[in-house]
């Protein structure tokens, strides 16, 4: 290009001139898009399968047929089935279930509620015991006693096997630079692949039931915990290592007295995320019919009752926050470096028997007395929270129309459909064509390689239409969120006032179940893809501002003074000196956005987005198309692999030290 | 700090086995004052059963009913959130739900029924159609427009921003019966399918498009107690020629489907009140309608069924036979 010889581009002229490639490349993807309009899509109608996708109906049919009798069923996934289900319904017989020939579980709501605040007071504090005993208590005022249990034991159940499985490699992978590099693209696949994606192929091996519940959320929260284990281990300053090792010790007691002491903060971090991802999956687990407060979301999602699905969806936030709040108080806890005194700790001591006391009382009332045994029904605020909520929407559907039809309309006819005529509507291989050059320019020849050989995999699967349908939605909603996400990640990285402001309504979001919100989103917006997209916004948001909000924070701040004192306005401080020093937690926002969006945007299957989410949740109710739901899977993954390849190589090229 | 942590670890083990001991001993009390009331006059024993519940109301109420009289009759029953077809069926397989009263599948289940996962009891007295409905005021307007044959005359007035400049086929939801691609194919039809994703959302189509006069083209099906409170026009497709979705070839309308009762063996074979329950239930769409009406209106489904139990003993009793 020409522009390589004018002087004021010289400053920048690897930039610049990457801008130029890019909005040339578009303009001419467009063009050519025009003129192929409707050619060579790949549309393949909704009853019909390909090849691709009746071979793998054949299969998941055969999977079927064999699990009676089947080798690998008999004595490996049957096995494993009986094993986890025995183990879940043990725990759920102690808190949610009646337990054996009783009429009540083991512990009855006093009971469950005493031994909570007592475990908590043990791991952290007084105000956490209360704030612990009185969240258990709301979900039972909310009239979801016995599904909050249920969810409470089942996270247990997949916490307590995830960490069984997750530390032992975690510290494995910790201690052997092979282990770990051997299992980081198992732990990064199982990161991008969004819940829904796996419910199906887990449940034709697993069948319906808390077992595949159960195994699905620890495919889910197992990562977590290796990586977080192993990023402990090596975390461990080296001196302490060294010296244990010149004295001799073994490597057994170098783990157990050296590494393991000195990494369980972040280890206790990482059964802290391990808990929150398994709480996340309870909703989503119960679409293969796992016991607890997923149930009453889903129901109210398919009757469209804003109302009931608000206040299993309270549940789940009331419990999240018990959860949260209390391990990582035990987190603190093991910060305070100040020895306590010989009278301190006499009086923790006396405290915790105490409290010992009282649990016992508690539990043994629970077993005793019906008004300790059955959460009273005459606490039940969750009429007048349903009815609130209620009036909320219909509130915004009858006087905001005009807004909501009007956001609606613009993003539906200025954005997504020439964005879809585009990608979706032109031929494959241009759209092929045009990614795989637009990542060379922006991520490297490898990255390019890697969409292309990703994307002619979509093709081969039959898909390549709804692939395409989804990953425009995707786009649009990344698009969204990114706008108003830096916006307010800018506000929250200058503001400490504002961060404060804004954090609750962060932690709620990103521990409210999407599906709860679907509910009015439905009622704003119709069955549509914008549905799925404003779902998918608010979904990604808190992560995107969280981000973003610390990128900011941590431009060093004699660049903000440096510029201040030459005078720069607040405009000019921003998108001259802070934004572009934030500019890797910006593509790392960017990645995390896309990856959050699109684990959303497949559940707007439910509410008439189309694409592949809506094949997924087809091919779970239709057994003639079920080959093409699990297909349909599979496409997901590649695209969320793809979106996130490119994110990484682009991160990975705007870091690399500039000569 | 050390210490301290010891401290606690060590009341807290002593406090656990403290309670698991305590609680080993003392559980009868509740048992006693919690048997005694529901279990009074029940002189068979039935066991513990799971019913699927599918997410329409009609079917909401069938369950409810047979919920209610199960547990008059000593059963323990409890309720099991699914799709309907695939994994329902799977369900029924690995035994974590026993019975579907209301089955709209038109043969589906053959599969599992080979197998042994599950047996067909017969009909529940309610006659299923499903159907492409406009709102009244549409039929009023345009008198042929419920003739299939001149959909695609009217296809510009149902065009919105979502349907790629054909009219817009709101679909029933993926766990339904539907057919729409395929009959938009076969005919030919100027449409494009809307998938709707919960039967509430077609409501909303066809309440809003009745209030404003607005056009929509939808699924929908009988018995359905919303059709009571807005009058939708069928339209008319040839007439049927199939039970079964996936041989449909999309020329021909839904059939009646008398709808159908699925259990496990494991019910068929315990022979206790639960077993004749399932068996001999029966009931009309009207019956069916009364109580789904009671229960869109907010009246909660326990109450619901038990008014509609209360009101038609004969019924019940004959079911108990």
């Amino acid at each position: 290009m020409s522009v390589r010889t004018e002087p004021v581009i010289a400053v920048a002229p690897k930039t610049i001139r990457r801008s130029w490639l890019v909005g040339g490349l578009f303009l001419a993807w467009i063009a050519l898009a025009q003129i192929f309009q409707g050619k060579a899509t790949l549309e393949l109608a909704v009853p019909e399968n390909s090849t691709f996708t009746a071979w793998a109906g054949e299969v998941a049919d055969s999977i079927r047929d064999n699990r009676t009798d089947g080798f690998a069923f008999k004595y490996f996934f049957n096995p494993i089935r009986e094993f986890v289900d025995g183990f879940v319904n043990i725990i759920r017989e102690f808190i949610a279930i009646p337990n054996g020939s009783s009429s009540i579980p083991v512990l009855g709501w006093l009971g469950v509620i005493s031994v909570i605040g007592f475990v908590v007071f043990a791991v952290s504090n007084i105000r956490m015991a209360f704030a612990a005993v009185a969240l258990t208590f709301a979900c039972g005022a909310l009239g979801l006693w016995t599904d909050s249990m249920d969810t409470l034991a089942m996270t247990f159940a997949a916490v307590i096997l995830s960490l069984a499985i997750g530390i032992p490699i975690g510290i494995w992978a910790g201690l052997s630079d092979r282990v770990l590099k051997a299992v980081t693209p198992i732990l990064d696949l199982a990161q991008i692949l969004p819940t829904l994606v796996y419910l199906a192929p887990l449940a034709l091996f697993f069948l319906i039931g808390p077992a595949s519940a159960t195994i699905a959320t620890m495919v889910y929260s197992i990562p977590i915990a290796v990586r977080l284990t192993a990023f402990g281990i090596r975390g461990v300053p080296t001196s302490p290592v060294e010296a244990s090792t010149s004295m001799g010790t073994t490597k057994r007691q170098l783990l157990q007295k050296v590494q393991l002491p000195m990494s369980s903060r972040t280890i206790i971090m990482g059964v802290n995320q391990t808990v929150m991802a398994a709480l996340s999956f309870v909703v989503i687990a119960a679409l293969i019919g796992a016991p607890g407060l997923g149930k009453p979301v889903i129901d109210a999602l398919i009757i469209r009752n804003v109302g009931e699905g608000f206040v299993a969806g309270l549940a789940v936030v009331f419990l999240a926050i018990m959860l949260d709040r209390s391990t990582s108080a035990a987190i603190t806890k093991k910060d305070t470096f100040v020895p306590p005194s010989e009278a301190d700790r006499k009086r923790r001591k006396i405290a915790l028997i105490i409290a010992g006391i009282t649990a016992i009382i508690g539990i043994v009332l629970s077993r005793q007395m019906a008004w300790a045994a059955f959460f009273p029904k005459q606490i039940d605020i969750s009429k007048p929270v349903a009815e609130a909520s209620d009036a909320g929407v219909i509130w915004v559907t009858e006087n905001l129309e005009l807004l909501t039809a009007g956001l609606s309309k613009a993003v539906t006819v200025g954005v997504l459909n020439p964005l879809e005529s585009v990608l979706a509507n032109s031929p494959w291989y241009l759209t092929i064509a045009m990614i795989s050059l637009l990542s060379l320019i922006l991520g490297g020849i490898r990255s390019a390689i890697v969409s292309a050989t990703l994307l002619l995999a979509v093709v081969a699967t039959g898909l390549w239409y709804d692939t395409m349908i989804t990953f425009t939605q995707t786009i649009v909603a990344t698009l969204l969120t990114m706008i108003v996400g830096v916006v307010l990640g800018v506000w929250i990285g200058r503001s400490v006032r504002a961060e404060r402001a804004l954090r609750p309504i962060l932690d709620a979001g990103q521990t409210l179940p999407a599906f709860v919100y679907l509910i009015p989103m439905l009622g704003f917006f119709g069955p549509s893809r914008f549905t799925a997209i404003a779902t998918g916004i608010v979904y990604s948001i808190p992560i995107v501002v969280k981000i973003v909000g610390q990128g900011i924070r941590e431009v060093p701040v004699n660049m903000v003074e440096a510029a201040t004192s030459t005078g720069s306005t607040k405009w000019q401080l921003i998108t001259k000196v802070q934004l572009p020093a934030a500019k890797k937690s910006l593509l790392l926002a960017t990645n995390q956005g896309l990856i959050f969006v699109l684990a959303v945007v497949v559940i707007g299957g439910f509410v008439g987005a189309g694409g592949l989410g809506y094949l997924v949740l087809l091919g779970a109710s239709k057994p003639e198309l079920q080959g093409k739901g699990l297909v349909a899977g599979f496409c997901i993954l590649l695209l969320g692999v793809m979106i996130d390849r490119i994110a990484q190589y682009m991160v990975a090229r705007n870091s690399a030290p500039k000569h | 700090m050390v210490r301290n942590k010891r401290v606690g670890a060590k009341a807290s083990v002593l406090a656990a086995a403290a309670a698991l001991l305590l609680s080993a001993c003392g559980g009868a009390g509740v048992d006693a004052e919690a048997s005694a009331a529901p279990s009074g006059d029940a002189a068979a024993a039935c066991g513990s059963y799971a019913i699927a519940m599918h997410a329409w109301v009609g079917y909401t109420a069938s369950a409810q009913v047979i919920t209610e009289v199960a547990k008059a009759n000593g059963c323990d029953i409890s309720q099991v959130t699914l799709a309907e077809a695939g994994v329902t069926y799977d369900a029924m397989e690995s035994g974590s739900v026993d019975v579907v009263v209301e089955d709209w599948g038109g043969g589906r289940w053959q599969e599992w029924a080979d197998r042994g996962a599950l047996v067909e009891v017969g009909t529940n007295g309610n006659i299923g159609l499903i159907g492409m409905f406009v709102p009244q005021w549409m039929a009023d307007e345009y008198p042929d427009i419920t003739d299939s044959a001149n959909l695609n005359k009217y296809a510009d007035l149902f065009i919105t921003d979502e349907s790629k400049g054909k009219g817009a086929w709101y679909e029933g939801p993926p766990g339904y019966t539907t057919i729409g691609e395929k009959m938009i194919s076969a005919n030919e039809l100027n449409y494009t399918v809307i998938s709707t994703g919960s039967e509430q959302a077609l409501i909303d189509v066809f309440t809003k498009a009745a209030a404003d006069k607005t056009p929509a083209l939808g699924y929908f099906y009988e018995p359905q107690n919303f059709l009571a409170k807005v009058p939708l026009a069928r339209i008319k497709f040839p007439a049927n020629d199939w039970t079964d979705a996936e041989q449909a070839s999309g020329l021909t309308d839904y059939p009646e489907s008398p709808l159908m009762k699925l259990a496990t063996p494991k019910v068929m074979d315990a022979n206790d009140a639960f077993t004749k329950i399932v068996k001999n239930f029966t009931w009309t769409n009207d019956d069916q309608n009364q109580v789904a009406a009671d229960i869109e209106s907010g009246t909660d489904p326990a109450v619901a069924a038990q008014k509609w139990i209360d009101a038609n003993s004969d019924k019940v009793a004959a079911w108990l036979k």
